[in-house]
């Protein structure tokens, strides 16, 4: 599944935020060494990727204060410069420590960080923002995404659970705790945060995907099934829910109803080789073999690197006397 | 034997996840799906019936439809504007609505491509920055709609009487093949609701004051709320009272429909008056009906308009109030947030039932409902005025030493309280013994705002895990006066249920919830003679898109028995001076 990247606006969005809070010092030191030349020398600007704008400058060449910095951070931020960002907030609270607002000031300095890709670092600072007290549930959010993304998956579903409480409704939480926990196949839980009429109405296809995992492999198909159609009346143009709803079908001998969803699926998307193979592989089990081998090769033409696609279509191909060699023995 | 599909189970990609929800970029969607604008045709119908049979039961082997509204079982009241019917369907690009009815009548056909939800207008003046304007839910935003027009529905209601009403929806692509389909069953109600509704309308914009302070509402937006009566056969309600600059509560009529009560905030914060006026088609609210409740030096210094209730006959008024020395800072928590979905926690830790009586004017505890060991609050009247039932807990600190703050509703740093159900009797003012209604109490919830129907048999409830008062996780509960086993009500819907009022006959109940939208609106459920309740009708159209409609009560009047609600009395001017 792919998990959906920061699109420029959130970033901006995110960064133009008021708040945050002080972070260790050795962290702050460690951008400075960056941070510092790139702002305080003026020979630097023009060598540095951190440019700042044209009426920045002339107040950060003269003691710029730790506000001034934090301006110049925003503005990197709103420009999506974010490595750029991370040193401006860095050194405003180098400068200023006790600032007002240095709580805030760290969010941003972790937030830019993490928007760079620099994740290892930012989570430290975002647990510091944390640690602070600070009362902004995007804290949490981007600290849980970014302890996913370094795979403490116990650390990040504490945060997910943080944010949840926080609201109930957020999309991306409910999501990435759901994805945890069915990775580690901790059903019961999923269906407690997904089975839930406050966040039905805006269950997206990951959600979809993950309710009917947890009810299919604790036994309860129909639930899943039942979970998975309702998804696909929200989003009809969702081939990962058509593929798991297809394959349950299968699971269950209920070819022709799978092969239905994928002929409905693939009205949408029409060149989704994902969609393609799975049509090959359920009318090939309906015998409709010159049928199945147009989606199979299809799905191929369409890059699909899926080694059991190939292995269906020599099948196919075999039982319709087209391929001179035996198939290879069925991919789970 | 070709190799099976597998199970798609998520992968992990570590990329950073979307946060596209916290920042909420909501564009505008209100206009979504304009590009579909519905061909609504009207087919004649008897021809079809042989036709359309088939799709009296629709087949398994058919793509499911999901019709969200109305559900199954549904009982509408007689006069009803027009619903508007909401399904998605995956498989369909247009739409046969067939409805069958149980008499003779032929079914009805509508041939339609569907339409897309459209927001509402909003109201720009409700507007601000820690609210956000209505969006649509995933489910919504892939929701089609069909509204029947006035004749039709007037046709569907006249024959769903009896018996249900069966409405299927079949899609099709070609106009022609149906490829999905569902129905639902439901009736229309020979019980009229009988009354109008009277309710508050409010925009959600809390703020944050200099000093950090949230508040509700900001002090020179009061004047937005807005007080308004709704007859259901009406396609708009009509606003009464609007443009007041101070807030202005809880309002109770008495069961006659003949008196008026509500919670005034007087100047300085002080929450101590208290209006009284006769409902009559042109009303207005003057000193000399106003209650001075903190100057009485009866029971305490200081009362915040609470739930106040008006007796059926009008004689007296039950309120709560801080009892012995307290006051309101050591009597209530009150938390307040910038979340404009639930921007607000506030309910009373301490306090008793007090009554008072317009003839003497003067104001009395109620004995047994009078112990400061307990908060007794949310006190209603049965119709009879023979008894009071209402909500009581162990008193407590509202705020207790060095816990943190809450940060939102529902927050476990919330001062934890649980009521139970009460009843007493009111026995012309010297009470009695309070007696625990069992079924509401004592159940690991807390249970608030109990009201009893006209008949006296039932009382409904709100049950939250926490106090009371505009919960995300509120849930109306039925159970017999006299105690019994409580029943989940099937009208509760995903999200807050709350501020229910029976109607004069006693079938109806109306109750507030965000069902639909953080904006709260009005729902309509019947209640059977055995208090079973059906799925939630929508009152639709309430206010402007961006304002929450709470409080709903039906007033025993007829539908236009007040016209308008003014204000004349000297604290409204100090307070608009003090404004300015």
């Amino acid at each position: 599944m792919n998990s959906p990247q920061l699109d420029s606006n959130s970033r901006a969005e995110l960064l133009a935020a008021p708040s945050f809070e002080l972070f260790a010092l050795w962290r702050v030191v460690y951008r400075l060494v960056l941070a510092v030349p790139l702002l305080a020398a003026p020979a630097l600007f023009a060598a540095s990727n951190c440019l700042p704008p044209d009426e920045m400058k002339a107040s950060l060449l003269n003691s710029p204060t730790a506000d001034e910095y934090s301006d110049l951070g925003f503005w990197f931020a709103s420009h999506q410069q974010y490595d750029c960002a991370a040193d401006a907030y860095a050194t405003s609270l180098q400068t200023d420590p006790a600032q007002k607002h240095a709580d805030r000031i760290v969010f941003m300095f972790g937030s830019s960080l993490y928007l760079s890709g620099d994740i290892q670092e930012a989570i430290p600072a975002l647990q510091e923002a944390e640690r602070r007290g600070l009362t902004d549930n995007r804290v949490h959010l981007l600290l849980a995404s970014a302890l996913d993304s370094t795979h403490d998956t116990a650390a990040a579903e504490a945060e997910w659970r943080i944010a949840l409480a926080f609201d109930p409704e957020i999309t991306a939480g409910l999501d990435a705790l759901s994805t945890d926990l069915v990775n580690g196949a901790n059903f019961a839980p999923v269906i407690d945060l997904l089975d839930n009429r406050r966040v039905e109405p805006q269950r997206t296809p990951t959600q979809c995907v993950n309710l009917a995992s947890a009810y299919a492999r604790t036994g309860k198909t129909d639930h899943a099934i039942d979970v998975l159609r309702n998804g696909l009346n929200t989003a009809p143009d969702s081939s990962i829910i058509a593929v798991q709803l297809a394959g349950l079908l299968m699971q269950n001998r209920r070819n022709d109803e799978a092969a239905a969803v994928l002929e409905l699926a693939l009205q949408y998307n029409l060149d989704d080789p994902r969609l393609h193979e799975a049509s090959g592989t359920v009318l090939a089990r309906m015998n409709r073999l010159p049928e199945a081998r147009q989606h199979l090769e299809r799905a191929i033409a369409l890059g699909d690197t899926d080694p059991a696609a190939q292995e269906n279509l020599d099948r196919v191909l075999h039982a319709l006397g087209a391929a001179p060699a035996a198939p290879s023995a069925p991919r789970p | 034997m070709l190799s099976r599909i597998p199970l798609v189970f998520p992968t992990r990609k570590r990329a950073v996840f979307s946060l596209v929800f916290v920042f909420a970029a909501v564009a505008a969607v209100a206009t979504i799906g304009l590009n579909r604008r519905a061909q609504t045709t009207r087919i004649a119908s008897q021809s079809l019936m042989t036709a359309v049979f088939a799709a009296q039961q629709p087949s398994s082997k058919l793509w499911p439809v999901s019709i969200d509204y109305p559900e199954e079982g549904s009982i509408f009241p007689p006069g009803i504007t027009p619903p508007t019917v909401l399904w998605r369907d995956a498989a369909g690009t247009s739409w046969n609505i067939d409805i069958f009815f149980a008499d003779k009548t032929p079914p009805i056909r509508i041939v339609t491509g569907g339409e897309r939800i459209k927001i509402p207008p909003i109201d720009p003046q409700a507007v601000s920055d820690s609210n956000k304007p209505p969006t649509l839910t995933a489910q919504q935003a892939a929701t089609w709609t069909w509204t029947p027009d006035d004749a039709t529905w007037a046709t569907i209601q006249a024959h769903s009487v009896a018996a249900p009403a069966r409405l299927v929806i079949s899609g099709t692509r070609d106009g022609h093949n149906v490829l999905s389909q569902a129905q639902v069953a439901f009736t229309t109600s020979s019980d009229p609701v009988g009354a109008p509704i009277f309710y508050r309308d409010v925009p959600l914009m809390p703020t944050q004051g200099v000093n950090g302070v949230v508040a509700p509402l900001a002090p020179d937006q009061i004047h937005l709320i807005h007080w308004c009566l709704r007859d259901i056969r009406k396609p708009a309600s009509k606003v009464l009272l609007k443009d007041m600059p101070t807030c202005a509560n809880c309002h109770s009529f008495s069961t006659d429909g003949k008196t008026f009560g509500m919670d005034i905030d007087a100047r300085s914060n002080d929450k101590g008056l208290y209006a009284i006026v006769p409902v009559q088609k042109h009303m207005t609210i003057e000193d000399k009906d106003m209650v001075h409740w903190n100057t009485d030096g009866v029971i305490s210094t200081t009362r915040v308009g609470f739930m106040s209730q008006v007796s059926p006959d009008g004689r007296y008024v039950i309120s709560t109030f801080a009892g012995g020395s307290h006051d309101l800072r050591d009597s209530y928590y009150i938390t307040n947030f910038l979340d404009h979905r639930f921007l607000q926690a506030f309910y009373p830790t301490r306090g008793i039932l007090g009554w008072y009586s317009r003839a003497t004017g003067r104001r009395f505890p109620l004995p047994g409902a009078d112990d400061p060991r307990y908060v007794q609050t949310d006190a209603f009247w049965s119709h009879d005025g023979k008894w009071i039932v209402f909500s009581r807990a162990e008193a407590r600190d509202p705020y207790e030493p060095g816990k943190p703050a809450a940060l939102h509703s529902t927050d476990p740093n919330e001062t934890q309280i649980q009521y139970d159900i009460y009843r007493i009797p009111f026995n012309d003012g010297k009470g009695g013994k309070a007696e625990r209604v069992v079924g509401a109490s004592q159940n690991g919830m807390s249970n608030s705002f109990p009201k009893v129907s006209p008949d006296g048999k039932w009382i409904v409830f709100v049950e939250a895990k926490n106090a009371q008062l505009m919960r995300p996780d509120s849930q109306l509960y039925i159970v017999p006066f006299k105690g019994g086993v409580a029943r989940r009500l099937r009208a509760n819907t995903r999200l807050m249920n709350s501020w229910h009022s029976f109607s004069p006959n006693g079938r109806w109940l109306v109750f507030s919830s965000k069902a639909r939208s953080p904006y709260t609106q009005m729902y309509l459920t019947h209640i059977d003679a055995n208090g079973n309740d059906s799925p939630p009708i929508l009152i639709e159209n309430t206010t402007a898109s961006n304002r929450a409609v709470n409080i709903p009560e039906f007033v025993n009047i007829d539908p236009d028995g007040i016209e308008e609600i003014k204000v004349h009395f000297a604290d409204k001017q100090a307070i608009a001076d003090a404004r300015k």
